[in-house]
């Protein structure tokens, strides 16, 4: 990023709450816990908060979490990218910090997803009608489902590249391995790639352990400038680039390529700024709604060409010690997903370059990517963060 | 009627200014897509500015009906409650014949979830939903050898 001196953006704090299941919290409740332990780790307070980011399901739904919290920021933030949106805040808020809008930026994720299914009264069910306003959610009208889309993404891609589902499956795999070493990881026990293919179908070539988790969670982080952080008890990462893109909204109908997704667009760009190559990356965070997901960002962000991703993350490709240590705390696959999990990728990074990571750790690592993608492969948000400045 | 295959309960569109006239031509059974009067680019689902050359002027362009499967999945977990007992069906995207790459998310009907494939030639296959709603399906093309095997969902 190009800063005025001294405002340079770094992450100070970051945390998550506790998760996966948290029926005795209220989303709200859980954002604070999260805020409470990223500024904690910060060694800031609420106090010395002055912009304020997240988002969630609501118009104004930063300005209602803002006000949970007692904060009257002079920034505040609610991009919503669906599932890439943390990274969008962060992006924003190191801008922010960087032209000199806020000083510290808190940004905080909530939700409880998992527990909410369980609490609707009456509002769930029904005959399931319903009307699809203009052209939002055309394709729903065909039955076709959120698991489809991506499942149609995946059938492309085989078709293509040959890619197949032992190989989609080697990523489930591989997550769930790195959850076994996460106490807080919804899902534990060992999966081998067999399991995956046989877990029954969801919407084909998709199987039920190549879909994400369904959990409660939230997380936070602090943005700040490196003159800032000087004084704090934390090593600061910094936000070395980031860029974010959209090619289409949540019909499948409009996606251009169904075998590239935004990445190939923002990942580049987010490199670029931060001034390195996909070789330079020590470890990735990278958004695994589902097992196909992950096989098209490797690919879109250039760390194999197109068509070999599938390759890629075979044999470990993703694990410690394999071509590149992607979602070393378990990932969505297996360790918990909220709904929108970028703020998970952004503290699992920070704690990497911090060599907080426990039994997953990447040694010396020292350039973290995260990778956040949302809506129906309609958005990518890039952040490239560094221990240094290369 | 037509044929039925898909239940009553289904979200329906509630067309606006910009899909009203796909909605119209669809309940005559007539299957078209969105085509610039400016450069020819076509556009679906439909909508107010053309992306490529920004005109707001748009005809819609009469297909044959025909094209082939781009993509697909067979579902087998439903969220749509009245589609849970209805699993599998088979979900595609179909890239139509004359619009120039403009691709619909559809349904295979008439057709085994086993006999999809990419490539496979299609036909649309009208679905009578209610007076003034018709929803185009497609069904495996009639040609010389096919039998069909299945009529689910």
């Amino acid at each position: 990023m190009t800063a005025r001196s001294g405002r340079r953006a770094v992450i100070a704090g970051v945390a998550t709450s506790d998760y996966p299941h948290l029926p005795h919290l209220s989303e709200h409740a859980v954002h604070g816990q999260a805020a409470d332990r990223a500024l904690a780790d910060a060694g800031l307070t609420f106090a010395d908060v002055d912009g304020f980011a997240t988002t969630g399901f609501f118009p104004m739904y930063a300005t209602g979490v803002a006000e949970y919290l007692g904060l009257h920021p002079i920034y505040f933030d609610e991009t919503n990218s669906g599932g890439s949106s943390f990274e969008v805040l962060v992006e924003h808020a190191a801008y922010a910090v960087e032209a000199g809008a806020a000083d510290v930026v808190l940004v905080t994720y909530g939700s409880v997803q998992l527990s909410q299914m369980g609490r609707r009264l009456g509002t769930g069910g029904g005959g399931g009608g319903g009307f699809a306003p203009g052209p939002a959610i055309y394709d729903a009208l065909w039955g076709n489902t959120l698991v489809g889309n991506y499942a149609m993404a995946a059938r492309r891609h085989m078709h293509e590249f040959g890619t197949t589902p032992e190989q989609l499956a080697a990523v489930a795999v591989t997550m769930r391995k790195h959850a076994a070493t996460n106490p807080q990881a919804q899902e534990r026990e060992p999966i081998t790639v067999e399991d995956v293919v046989t877990s029954r179908l969801v919407a084909d070539p998709l199987h039920k352990l190549d879909c994400c988790v369904i959990s409660d969670g939230g997380g936070a982080c602090v943005v700040t400038t490196e003159e800032r952080a000087r004084d704090l008890p934390r090593a600061p990462v910094y936000v070395l680039g980031a860029a974010h893109a959209t090619t289409h909204h949540l019909n499948l109908s409009a996606m251009p390529n169904l075998t590239v997704t935004p990445a190939a667009q923002c990942g580049p760009v987010a490199f670029a700024r931060a001034g390195i190559t996909p070789a330079d990356v020590d470890v990735a965070q990278l958004y695994d709604s589902f097992t196909i997901t992950v096989v098209l960002t490797v690919e879109d962000l250039g760390f194999c060409a197109k068509g070999e991703g599938g390759a890629f993350v075979e044999d470990g490709g993703l694990g410690v010690g394999g071509r590149l240590p992607t979602n070393t705390d378990g990932g969505g696959l297996s360790a918990c997903h909220p709904g929108m999990r970028g703020m998970f990728l952004i503290v699992e990074a920070v704690r990497q370059l911090r060599g907080e990571a426990g039994a997953t750790q990447v040694a010396d690592a020292r350039i973290a990517v995260a990778h956040g993608t949302g809506g129906m492969l309609s958005t990518g948000a890039t952040l490239v963060l560094g221990r240094e400045v290369p | 009627m037509t044929e039925r295959w898909f239940p009553d309960e289904m979200p329906m569109p509630a067309a606006n200014a910009e899909t009203v006239g796909w909605w119209e031509a669809a309940a005559d059974h007539r299957l078209v897509v969105q085509r610039c009067t400016e450069c020819g680019r076509t556009r679906h689902p439909p909508g107010p500015v053309c992306p490529r050359c920004r005109s707001t002027s748009a005809q819609w362009s009469p297909l044959a009906g025909t094209g082939t499967v781009y993509t697909y999945t067979v579902v087998h977990q439903a969220f749509i409650p009245s589609l849970q007992d209805r699993v599998p069906y088979v979900v595609i995207a179909v890239e139509l014949d004359g619009a120039d790459g403009a691709r619909m998310v559809s349904d295979l009907v008439d057709a085994d979830p086993d006999e999809v494939a990419v490539g496979l030639p299609v036909e649309v296959a009208w679905e009578d939903m209610g007076p003034e709603l018709a929803v185009p399906r497609f069904r495996p093309a009639s040609g010389p050898g096919r039998t069909r095997t299945g009529t689910r969902p």
